[in-house]
């Protein structure tokens, strides 16, 4: 079942990490069985699978998180058993997680002093330290000010400080937990030649992905788990994306099927010049002109941070208009004076950050689901049938754990994304706005939410699609939307769009007159 | 047994241990207070339950406080299912007693089957106001709450002085600041004949609505969907600021309606003074009974009870006045160190 195969090089060096039929239990529910693996110091190991393949689980374990029910880790030969991360950091092992650990009212050097082992009591003006906590920041991003708030910075900057924080510590083993899944695709290859170079240096790095585009870029092996089981493991130059692909997705066949294209589209989502006040931190949007027709995808390219969150909100009615008009089929769907979105049930809003945006983390998965109901129902109620209508989402969507009475703040990421697809999916919308609804989702349920979201188009709905991905929208979008610092740089037709196109008008530079 | 059996057992145990642990060590401290004053511990703490609910007298002194710190503790919990945190039920209670006290001023000869209603509806008007102040300071212009009704506090205290040594005051009192004594059609009626009061009536009864209302009820859900997350609230069209208004405002009506009943059932006349920190106490009557309406009744029975016991022991066993205060600090010490240690555990222990 293991595929064992020896690597190339003859003569390896003991491992750095043994762990030997690790199994660790959370109830009935084995999230690692009988685990297997080993880790080499000079060599990037992937670790694929989908999400809740126990991939994370595992890497826990290693950190000291949690202890395993059965097996055994040994770090150089010894065998270890970690109360805390403590124990993990004192043995070499450091690990970037995908939520950041970072003091978001702390500036960037404040932040690396505070997980800095040697920081002086006083910090006032320690000029002397200060190159040295800032050693692994210059390398990894020249160009940061150690002295920004980190509440101001991009999430892909954020990823830069924390693995900084964590490269401070000096770990012979860096554990990156999906850290590309945030990164835009500059940053992504930025940060594999930075991978490269810790193996070189003789680090053993564990990366966490489900893309087959992080293997290729910088791994030397790639480890396969699946329920729980590593289910392949070898060279990665011996594993074809379509092994690994097929390893991690088992019997499920992906459908990778477009939408198609629309028929003569009768407009419905129509934006006339609109322009949001500026506010918070969100780049607001300026004159924005844009008409989404029945039975269209349109896809909205841009860095994240360029006017994306203004238009969604816009349109979701939860931001002021500015100037300019927003109509679904006619009707306003501007926010009304009360800060309230005018009450329609035919739109499907999918935010950014589900956890901060979607859902109320203290409160039970059914509610969460039942959400969009809430107001149709009657002033005294038993809860809505929970049985029926939320485990029926709960599995249509593959929320997970099948449970409608968990509190949704103890979901993962991607099972927190498929409960908000699963609440605003499964109407009839017509009109779909969905932002980053792939983000941290694994291939299976990435194209579980496309088809649904396709589903919708096919119905005649319009379906605003904004995304960090571009081969998705390149694939499957009608038309591609680029934003720029809230301006509509051109809508690009598929047929007509290249990366590179697209690549020039996210940084801004047009290459054809603006669409007014 | 069978294991699953024997878990339930388990399961139950741990959930009132806390509990359990809470009264030992309260007891342990309250004698260890005692031996410090020079009392014996154990007679002194027999005493304090005999003086609480040892006979009718007692039981029905200790209703008579626990009618306020009921109603007080309910004018925190209602902002506080939105999440807010009214520290304001004392300012509350004081406004309430000065406008039900203004309709008995003016309407003196009025019958009592118009004039007590009345009175009763004025003083929860007197109270609202003073919570959708802050209410609507906090959905508007996103004020804290806190600070604005720990400061309304004084406003509402010294509110009720300047009229009770000014204008309100009766001549006929020789100068002691206070308005003429109510009627008797505008005094809230006693039970057989003690002093507990209907108040106590209308806290049950408030508690127990409101306990239902934010278990049962849409409206309870959407409390605690805009508190959880107030951006998805909006999302579904729930106002924050509507809520925030409407809460502080029925948690203010709650505080107005402990004031004009303290006054119309046990001063009998509007007089500075008429809270001995009722708000403040209800306060951390509504936090050690985790918010939850229901508890609140019991919780609020055992502070009573202890201010009452206080009282009598002062009388009778001659401790100093101030312990009644000081075991109240105590009890709400041990509550919150023990509640705080056995979250911890809890967390240790995964």
């Amino acid at each position: 079942m293991v595929d064992t195969t020896v690597s190339a090089s003859v003569t390896r060096p003991s491992p750095l990490v043994a762990m030997v039929g690790v199994t660790k239990r959370f109830g009935a529910i084995a999230a690692n069985e009988q685990v297997d693996l080993e880790v080499f110091p000079g060599e990037v190991l992937a670790l694929l699978g989908e999400n809740g393949a126990g991939k994370s689980t595992l890497m826990h374990l290693l950190y000291g998180l949690y202890a395993p029910d059965d097996g055994h880790i040994s770090v150089d030969g010894k065998e270890v058993h970690f109360a805390s991360p403590r124990d993990a950091m004192a043995a070499g092992i450091g690990m970037v997680f995908q939520q950041f650990s970072l003091l978001p009212n702390l500036s960037v050097l404040e932040n690396l002093l505070v997980a800095w082992p040697a920081a002086p009591w006083w910090q006032g003006r320690a000029r002397s330290i200060m190159s040295e906590v800032l050693v692994w920041l210059r390398k990894l991003a020249p160009n940061l000010d150690p002295a920004r708030r980190v509440s101001d910075l991009a999430v892909g900057e954020r990823q830069v400080v924390e693995l900084a924080k964590v490269l401070n510590l000096d770990p012979r083993i860096v554990i990156l937990d999906e850290p590309t899944s945030v990164l835009t695709p500059d940053e992504t290859a930025r940060l594999h030649g930075f991978v490269r170079n810790l193996a070189v240096a003789g680090k053993a790095v564990i990366f966490i992905t489900h893309k087959i585009g992080d293997v290729t870029a910088c791994a030397d092996r790639v480890a396969v788990m699946r329920h729980g089981r590593l289910v392949e493991q070898g060279v990665s130059s011996s594993k074809s994306s379509d092994q690994i692909v097929s390893a991690m997705v088992g019997q499920t066949v992906l459908n990778r099927v477009g939408p198609a294209a629309p028929v003569s589209p009768v407009p419905r989502l129509q934006i006339f010049k609109l322009s949001t006040s500026p506010n918070d931190s969100n780049c607001p949007v300026d004159a924005l002109t844009l008409t989404v027709g029945s039975g269209e995808v349109v896809g909205v390219a841009g860095v994240i941070g360029n006017g994306q969150t203004a238009l969604a909100e816009a349109i979701a009615g939860l931001m002021p208009v500015l100037t300019g008009e927003i109509t679904l089929d006619g009707a306003s769907l501007a926010c009304l004076g009360n800060g309230l979105p005018p009450p329609t049930r035919a739109l499907a809003y999918v935010p950014e950050r589900p956890i901060d945006n979607a859902v109320v983390a203290d409160l039970d998965v059914a509610t969460n689901l039942d959400l969009r109901l809430l107001q149709a129902q009657p002033f005294f109620s038993a809860n809505l049938d929970r049985a029926g209508r939320a485990a029926a989402l709960i599995s249509d969507y593959d929320v997970r754990p099948r449970n409608p009475d968990l509190a949704a703040g103890s979901l993962s990421g991607g099972n927190l994304q498929k409960l908000v697809i699963a609440r605003e999916l499964s109407g009839s919308p017509n009109l779909v706005v969905a932002c980053y609804p792939t983000m941290g989702l694994d291939l299976i349920a990435a194209d579980a939410v496309r088809q649904r979201m396709f589903e919708h188009a096919a119905r005649g709905s319009a379906v605003l699609w904004i995304s960090e991905d571009l081969d998705d929208l390149l694939q499957y979008a009608h038309r591609i939307a680029v934003l720029f610092n809230g301006r509509l740089m051109g809508i690009v037709a598929r047929d007509g769009a290249s990366r590179d196109r697209i690549g020039r008008l996210m940084a801004g530079i047009g290459d054809e007159p603006r669409v007014a | 047994m069978s294991p699953d059996r024997s878990r339930g057992i388990a399961s139950i145990l741990a959930s009132i241990l806390p509990t359990l642990i809470m009264a030992v060590v309260f007891i342990l401290v309250a004698m260890a207070f005692f031996m410090s004053i020079g009392k014996p511990p154990l007679s002194t703490l027999t005493d304090m339950v005999k003086f609480a609910v040892g006979d009718t007298y007692s039981l029905s002194e200790t209703l008579v406080k626990t009618a306020p710190i009921l109603l007080c503790a309910l004018a925190t919990i209602v902002p506080a299912r939105l999440g807010l945190v009214s520290v304001g039920a004392d300012g509350q209670l004081f406004v309430g007693a000065l406008f039900g006290t203004a309709v008995v001023l003016a309407f003196r000869n009025a019958p009592g089957a118009i004039l007590l209603p009345a009175m009763l509806l004025a003083g929860m008007a007197g109270g609202a106001l003073w919570g959708f102040v802050p209410g609507l300071l906090r959905g508007r212009l996103d004020a804290n709450e806190t600070i604005i009704t720990l400061l309304l506090n004084y406003v509402g205290a010294l509110l009720v002085n300047a009229l009770v040594f000014g204008p309100w005051k009766d001549p006929s009192n020789l100068g002691w600041p206070a308005t003429i004594s109510f009627p008797a059609a505008a005094m809230l009626p006693g039970f057989f004949g003690t002093r507990a009061h209907l108040g106590l009536v209308f806290g049950v009864l408030a508690a127990v609505g409101f306990g239902m209302l934010f278990a049962k009820s849409r409206w309870g859900r959407e409390l605690a969907i805009l508190k959880g997350n107030a951006k998805v609230g909006r999302m579904i069209g729930l106002s924050f600021p509507r809520e925030a208004m409407l809460v502080m405002s029925l948690g203010g009506a709650l505080g107005g309606l402990a004031g004009i009943c303290e006054v119309a059932a046990i001063q009998g006349r509007l007089q500075p003074g008429i809270s001995v920190g009722y708000g403040l106490t209800g306060f951390l009557v509504a936090w050690l009974s985790g918010h939850n309406a229901f508890v609140a009744i019991m919780v609020s029975f055992l502070i009573g009870g202890l201010a009452a016991a206080g009282d009598s022991l002062q009388l009778f066993a001659k401790v100093p006045a101030a312990s009644a205060t000081i075991l109240q600090g105590l009890l709400f010490a041990t509550a919150l160190a023990v509640g705080g240690l056995s979250q911890r555990w809890r967390a240790s222990r995964g």
